[in-house]
């Protein structure tokens, strides 16, 4: 299920209380989805029982984000054939390993950022993705072009 | 070490295996790298475990003894071995066939007999522009064959591979894993009946209104762009059309618009070598009789089973009683039955005798057909002496 920073929102204290260091309660849902913030930066959620019912939606709300890589993508093995679609069409691989990926193979470089291990996808490399780090863009090929939805983003 | 993977008609030739991990394989071709010691046949005769040496004299007698025997099976073993059994069959007189009676024979006979314009796999990604999968969903059939060969990878004329330089096309009767994939530069046509769509495809080109015409008509447009489009037909295109003939017709009058080559999808590994090598020696590609010197529907391994014609069968590399209705599988009973196979399968669990054998492609070395009809060289990892040629030379030895 896809996260967005409204859903977190709506389950926050908002109170506008500045404890977490934020000026508002959105610009907080926003840095937790980023993963710029933690839930527990929020006081009010944990030290208010008031709070208490709308505290537990939230974890089991942000339970992803823990699985997710720093990209914020999410590899469902069960799902994956190793059909290696994700590691072709990757834009990163078909600049890097014009040899390779791009020309359909597996990949010939050390540091994929995709590679098809024992039958399943792996993250090899995250740091190459194009949305690694502060410059990223917010590319999202390797999914569109999963057959089973077994890659999937954070953000849907 | 780099292995060629015997998994499917895709024959990919990129799989890596290393400290232990296999690498590019999708999880089909994994299978077989990685579980290839599990499940080995073990020589039984009447489900007795005896030397490999009496399984064979065991078959050999059975074989001496048959009035009608059929030799069956032989899609996922090496061209070397199926030439062996097409002269083991003709030494016999006995019937010969194998899955492709109920695959896709009759769209590589075509192919064979040069009635519909073919290409190889490495022509389709370095020159296709539209690419169209009939009745053919890879991801289930041959899950690298749209990564590896067609849609996604970039070729030598067409640089910016599926997000430009590509046109894809999926017909099928519902919304398979491959038709959710046709989204930019496609489209998927679900079809109630194949044959109106290729009806659509004429009327179309006749400047009249049909069906499917808004659809057709842009794809027809679309390969005028090119000089390279490739239709991909797998089992759907064959049961969904009556008569194979019509479509035949329209790849030939689609060849008037732009060019179009046809390349069948969706089958084991070796299945086009057995269906080459059986025309090579007798102009029939299946479910052929020495007997009657001729190829025909009633002499097709179900048939000849259901109508009870046979009195033995050699099974070699597939398994009837789970792939065949239980109706058909059922009849082996009555017959006596010989599998050479390298796993423990159903229909070796109650055959006559089990002769086991070698994985080919893992345990034995060789040549297979991909389904463009490319031969290339298996290489074993490690090579087993008791393999499929082995065994039918002993055979042939024997009668």
């Amino acid at each position: 299920m896809a996260l967005n920073p409204m859903d977190i929102y709506k389950l926050l204290p908002k109170t506008n209380c500045k404890k977490c260091g934020e000026a508002t309660c959105m610009s907080f849902a926003f840095k937790l989805l980023n993963r710029e913030k933690r839930l527990e930066d929020c006081k009010p959620l944990y030290e208010d029982k008031k709070y208490e019912r709308q505290r537990k939606k939230l974890e089991e709300m942000l339970k992803p984000l823990e699985e997710a890589t720093e990209t914020g993508l999410i590899v469902n093995e069960d799902l994956c054939v190793g059909c290696g679609n994700c590691v072709v069409v990757c834009p990163v691989h078909v600049e890097k390993d014009p040899k390779g990926a791009a020309v359909g193979n597996g990949p010939t470089i050390d540091d994929p950022i995709l590679r098809v291990e024992d039958g399943v996808v792996k993250v090899i490399n995250m740091q190459a993705c194009r949305r690694y780090g502060k410059n990223r863009v917010l590319c999202v090929v390797c999914r569109e072009n999963c057959p089973t939805d077994a890659i999937r983003f954070l953000e849907g | 070490m780099i292995m060629i993977c015997p998994g499917c008609s895709c024959l990919c030739d990129d799989i890596t295996i290393k400290d232990g991990k296999i690498f590019n394989a999708c999880r089909r071709g994994e299978e077989i790298f990685g579980r290839y010691k599990e499940n080995r046949a073990r020589a039984m005769v009447d489900g007795k475990e005896v030397d490999v040496d009496a399984a064979i004299g065991k078959a050999v007698e059975i074989l001496k003894e048959a009035k009608n025997p059929a030799i069956y099976g032989l899609d996922t073993t090496v061209v070397e071995a199926q030439k062996l059994a097409v002269e083991l069959a003709e030494k016999l007189n006995a019937y010969i066939d194998d899955n492709s009676s109920f695959c896709l024979g009759e769209l590589v006979e075509a192919v064979l007999k040069k009635e519909m314009p073919t290409a190889t796999l490495d022509d389709v990604r370095d020159n296709a522009y539209v690419i169209i999968y009939w009745g053919s969903n890879p991801f289930h059939s041959l899950p690298r064959h749209m990564s590896r060969y067609s849609y996604y990878p970039r070729g030598a004329k067409r640089p910016r591979g599926y997000d430009e330089d590509r046109y894809l096309v999926v017909v099928d009767v519902r919304k398979s894993e491959t038709a959710v994939l046709a989204k930019k530069n496609a489209k998927f046509i679900q079809v109630d009946d194949d044959a109106e769509l290729v009806d659509s495809f004429f009327k179309a080109m006749d400047g009249k209104a049909a069906k499917y015409a808004q659809d057709v008509g842009i794809i027809l447009n679309e390969m005028k762009k090119a000089d390279f489009n490739v239709i991909f037909g797998g089992l759907g295109l064959k049961y969904g059309l009556k008569d194979l003939k019509m479509f035949v017709e329209l790849v030939k009058k689609l060849n008037e618009v732009a060019p179009v080559y046809f390349i069948p999808a969706g089958f084991h590994a070796n299945m086009r070598g057995f269906n080459e090598t059986l025309f090579e020696k007798t102009g029939y590609v299946n479910k052929y009789s020495f007997r009657d010197g001729s190829s025909d529907d009633s002499f097709a391994f179900t048939e000849l089973l259901m109508n009870e014609k046979i009195d033995a069968a050699l099974i070699v590399g597939t398994d009837p009683i789970y792939s065949l209705p239980h109706d058909v599988s059922a009849k082996l009973g009555k017959i006596k039955t010989i599998v050479v196979d390298p796993r423990m399968s159903f229909t070796a669990r109650v055959a006559d005798v089990v002769i086991p054998s070698a994985i080919s492609g893992i345990e034995m070395s060789g040549t297979m057909v991909r389904s463009d009809g490319v031969r290339i060289k298996l290489e074993a990892i490690e090579e087993r002496e008791v393999n499929d040629i082995h065994i039918l030379k002993k055979i042939m030895e024997g009668l």
